[in-house]
């Protein structure tokens, strides 16, 4: 029986260059900043993390690392235990869950670590700060602009298909209420039949459907996320609804191939609005603090962007995207 | 073409052999050394040997730890248990339900968790057993059961588990997991490890442990010398039962809630660790301890390419790629 070295060698100078490939980048950086994301896996995920990318490359002394705690919170209290080991200079997190996160987010703030917590709230009050979207805002400004939308087309009544998230959760339940509040605005609009989809298109296709089989008479689909409304448009053309009369609008203007801007310039959303992440503001708050020594306040609530046919192209620009 | 070391033959094949048998703790040392090899420094401290950083590996591994020691016991009489993911996310909701809704208190909590999961394991040991099932489809099975349980008796979503000073209502005692022996030693790893001494010696020193042995190496000699082939397994189910829902107690208290949809692959880890520390898949070879070393050098993986900023992805490569290795080594030892 023969040991063969020379495979050996060649596998363990791989394994080598491997481990040391990230390192061969420049070390000297002066400040690093830890962002725990818990997760890769969806297109909104995706965007949140080019644009913290994009955003710490504005600085040149930042070093950004991201690690993906892959929807496992176990895995995300040992990824930011890492960060800390790594000695971080800030960390930004987005908790895949509130209680699990809280004792380790807690423990980073302790040991003088600024915290940015973003998208989702972890318990109590021992992080920096906390950048989220207000879901209510967000569902209100939609049904104000179906209100406009539902006056200039003169409707009346002007019916609304609206396609509802996951029902416990958090987001549909604001994004519900505040589109309620919004369209109060214009009486002609009524609220006519809701279902759910669960955040899925692949869902909302067959729950749309069935809502136009009982009522073909709709002039707006209005779905918590613009996967969905991707959903109630193909289920609208299957019932031969006249697309063009009608408005589908979403929520999370994404710049992916899949997303809200390239539908809107392709035709089939008329309108989103953008579930901002808060990436930018981090990588901003971050530099404030650390070089700075400015004290932010605990509490950011962001804005949102309307996109429609009118601003879709600058809107493409903005959010960098992947348009033909 | 290649190069070969010119040793004397019968020098390599004991190296070899005793390669393979301690695959577990080898791989374990040799992935340490890599370890330090490659760990960035900061402030003159080697990152990933400091102490804080060992001891959160460990922290960390206890979990997959403790179930690949009963997963290790199933295993070895030739037998799966794929529902160990879903009997821990049940206990762990369980647990945060008797903690806090129940007002159970924290011993009572312990001592009826365990109990459900000796429960489900003994339900799929005499399930596969009374109907000759294979346990690979019994435990699938349950593996569905048991989170479509957890689901429904729980209401679906997570249940809180806060002590009374954090604002819930769980008894402050049931937090001693939390805790770390002397400010350093994390108490999941000590339970971890108390658990592999006891089923070690079980294994080595009781009738019961060599009849585990006997019936996983050849299950038809073992009935004929009077080993009772069935209840050896139905309770290395019942064991493995047991200790999933020590791993799901200690899952809860340090997640501070009780999710019925956590756990999801955890069988697959604590496969991959009995596997890759040495322990047969046919069924009579294998050891608690490598178990262990194997659960505790995937933890060091994890660690390693964490502290060198590897893709989570490539985390998955490795693991896969060593699970194949190890089963190539025992094929190796038994034919060499």
């Amino acid at each position: 029986m023969t040991i063969r070295i020379a495979p050996l060698t060649l596998a363990v100078l791989a394994a080598t260059t491997l481990l040391h490939a990230p390192q061969l980048r420049a070390e000297d950086k002066k400040y690093t900043i830890g962002f725990s994301q818990l997760a890769f896996d969806d297109p909104w995920r995706v965007a949140f993390n080019n644009q913290m990318t994009r955003a710490a490359a504005k600085h040149p002394d930042f070093k950004l690392v991201i690690v993906n705690a892959q929807r496992d919170s176990s895995k995300q209290v040992a990824d930011v235990e890492t960060l800390l080991q790594q000695r971080v200079d800030a960390l930004i997190i987005s908790p895949n869950e509130a209680a699990p996160l809280t004792s380790i987010v807690k423990k980073a703030f302790d040991a003088g670590v600024p915290v940015i917590v973003l998208d989702r709230a972890v318990l109590g009050e021992s992080y920096t700060m906390f950048i989220g979207a207000d879901n209510k805002f967000i569902g209100n400004k939609a049904g104000a602009y179906v209100a406009k939308w539902c006056a200039e087309k003169n409707y009346n009544p002007c019916n609304v298909l609206e396609i509802s998230g996951l029902s416990g959760s958090t987001p549909a339940q604001e994004r519900a209420s505040g589109f309620r509040e919004g369209i109060k605005a214009n009486a002609n609009v009524k609220l006519a039949t809701s279902v759910t989809s669960e955040w899925q298109k692949a869902k909302a296709v067959p729950a749309a459907a069935a809502a136009f089989q009982g009522n073909k008479n709709f002039q707006v689909v209005y779905a918590h996320n613009d996967d969905s409304t991707e959903g109630g448009y193909i289920a609208a053309k299957n019932a031969n609804l006249d697309v063009s009369k009608m408005l589908f609008l979403g929520i999370d203007g994404l710049p992916d191939k899949n997303g809200a801007i390239v539908s809107i310039l392709q035709g089939r959303l008329g309108a989103s609005f953008v579930y901002p992440n808060g990436a930018a503001e981090a990588i901003e708050w971050a530099d404030k603090i650390l070089k700075k020594g400015e004290k932010p306040p605990k509490k950011v609530t962001l804005g949102t962007d309307e996109i429609t046919a009118v601003n879709a192209k600058s809107m493409c620009e903005k959010y960098d995207c992947e348009a033909k | 073409m290649s190069s070969t070391l010119a040793l004397p033959r019968i020098n390599k094949l004991v190296v070899l052999h005793t390669a393979v048998r301690f695959q577990g703790f080898l791989g374990l040392l040799i992935v340490f050394l890599l370890g330090v090899a490659f760990a960035p420094v900061k402030d003159a401290t080697n990152l990933f040997l400091d102490v804080t950083n060992q001891m959160n590996i460990l922290r960390y591994v206890a979990e997959t730890g403790i179930i690949a020691i009963g997963m290790t016991l199933v295993i070895l009489v030739g037998e799966i248990d794929l529902s160990v993911g879903a009997v821990l996310a049940f206990g762990a909701t369980l647990t945060a339900y008797l903690l806090t809704t129940a007002q159970f208190g924290s011993l009572g909590t312990l001592v009826v968790v365990l109990a459900s999961g000796a429960a489900f394991g003994f339900v799929n040991g005499a399930v596969s057993s009374a109907f000759r099932i294979p346990s690979f489809v019994v435990t699938l099975a349950m593996m569905s059961f048991a989170r479509g349980l957890a689901r429904l008796v729980f209401g679906g979503v997570a249940i809180p588990l806060l002590a009374i000073s954090q604002g819930g209502s769980a008894p402050e005692e049931a937090f001693f997991v939390n805790m770390r022996l002397g400010g350093v030693i994390p108490v999941p790893a000590l339970l971890m490890f108390a658990v592999a001494i006891i089923a070690s010696l079980a294994l080595r020193y009781t009738p019961y442990g060599r009849h585990v042995y006997a019936v996983g190496g050849n299950p038809v000699a073992a009935h004929l010398s009077g080993v009772r082939v069935e209840f050896t397994k139905v309770m290395v189910f019942a064991l493995c039962g047991v200790l999933t829902a020590l791993a799901s107690f200690v899952h809860a208290i340090q997640l501070n809630q009780g999710a019925p949809n956590d756990g999801f692959a955890y069988e697959l880890n604590a496969i991959a660790a009995v596997v890759i520390g040495g322990t047969s898949l046919q069924g009579g070879i294998g050891t608690v301890a490598g178990a262990v070393a194997g659960a505790w050098m995937l933890g060091m993986i994890d660690n390693i390419l964490n502290l060198n900023n590897v893709q989570a992805d490539v985390q998955l490569l490795v693991k896969g790629t060593l699970i194949v290795v190890a089963v190539a080594l025992q094929r190796l030892q038994r034919r060499a």
